[in-house]
């Protein structure tokens, strides 16, 4: 850890990785379970299949999945690209590039859901990359807090560089 | 964060909105009581009904539950998150902060997955009742103690 500032959030921002994984998880298990996990069963899901006797989505059942969704899922990249970022887990042009693509793949999985349904069955596919996108983001950004909060062997000799580099990034 | 690593000198300008939030949080809490009430509540038998379906009934399906253990993650992950944070820099919670988080973590974690069991195997419902008394009892502990350690810091920065 090299910002001594930080050690005292060790417990709560691993609990907050914790956390993210499972909810990682169990948007994978529900994107398996109920829109088939392929462009197919995205488009069943969304379009109808009448040998289910599955009905099109109503723009209110997209709706009540999408609202949610676009406040959750920002307010969770943001309090986790936060703490990162102020960890200074990464270079801050790779910061950058990775909360870009996060906030990217989650607006375009909520996009597509409505695409799909609306403009036409060929934005399937969107769906399910925009998904397995933002999936692999949160495990990153999981994985990064871990990094940086996890007890690391080498911490003790790093330790005392610390004070310095507190000073100057408070200096900053 | 500034404001939370930055204490005690930012920390008067961090109460107001930090008050708000336990308040929120706390109605968090109670609304996920309510809806467990909804689901069973305290009683083994009425929770197996809720996951297993009663007389005959239907059992919930696997998606059924794993909505439940991804609406919970958020919940109890972001409230979580918060009330360990304000107590990472809460002075007065020296000696059981640690203890009060990781029993927090453990009890919340395992009544998210708890509904697996019940729905796995019959007779666990029980199980169920437990895992949500501990995650509400710990995360209502923590919160409280959050909230009186706040309460004294602004009561001092007063005197």
């Amino acid at each position: 850890m090299r910002d001594p500032r930080l050690a005292p959030f060790r417990v709560p921002a691993l609990a907050f990785a914790a956390f993210l994984v499972v909810q990682a998880a169990s948007a994978a298990a529900l994107f398996a379970l109920k829109l088939g996990g392929s462009p197919a069963g995205v488009r069943a899901f969304y379009l109808g299949d009448a040998a289910r006797f599955a009905a099109p989505k109503s723009l209110a059942g997209l709706l009540e999945v999408a609202v949610p969704h676009l406040a959750a899922i920002p307010l969770v990249l943001f309090a986790v690209v936060h703490v990162v970022s102020f960890a200074r887990a990464l270079p801050a042009r790779a910061a950058r590039g990775l909360a870009a693509l996060s906030f990217g793949a989650a607006l375009a999985g909520v996009a597509a859901s409505f695409g799909v349904r609306y403009l036409g069955p060929a934005l399937a596919p969107v769906k399910v990359a925009a998904f397995g996108l933002l999936e692999l983001t949160l495990l990153a950004w999981a994985a990064l807090l871990g990094a940086v909060f996890l007890p690391a062997r080498a911490e003790e000799p790093a330790r005392a560089d610390t004070a310095a580099g507190a000073a100057e990034e408070i200096a900053e | 964060m500034r404001w939370l690593v930055q204490q005690p000198a930012a920390g008067s300008r961090a109460r107001p909105p930090v008050a708000l939030f336990l308040v929120f949080a706390a109605l968090a809490l109670a609304g996920l009581a309510a809806q467990r009430l909804q689901a069973g509540g305290l009683s083994p038998a009425d929770v197996e009904a809720f996951y297993r379906g009663a007389e005959g009934g239907e059992p919930l399906t696997a998606a059924a539950l794993w909505e439940e253990v991804h609406v919970g993650a958020f919940v109890y992950g972001f409230v979580l998150f918060m009330l360990a944070a304000l107590a990472a820099v809460a002075p007065r919670l020296e000696g059981v902060r640690g203890g009060l988080v990781l029993a927090a973590f453990a009890a919340t974690l395992a009544d998210l997955f708890a509904p697996f069991a019940v729905s796995a195997r019959p007779g666990l419902g029980a199980l169920r009742v437990a895992t949500t008394v501990l995650a509400s009892a710990s995360m209502w502990a923590l919160l409280v103690a959050v909230a009186v350690a706040q309460a004294r810091v602004g009561r001092d920065a007063r005197a």
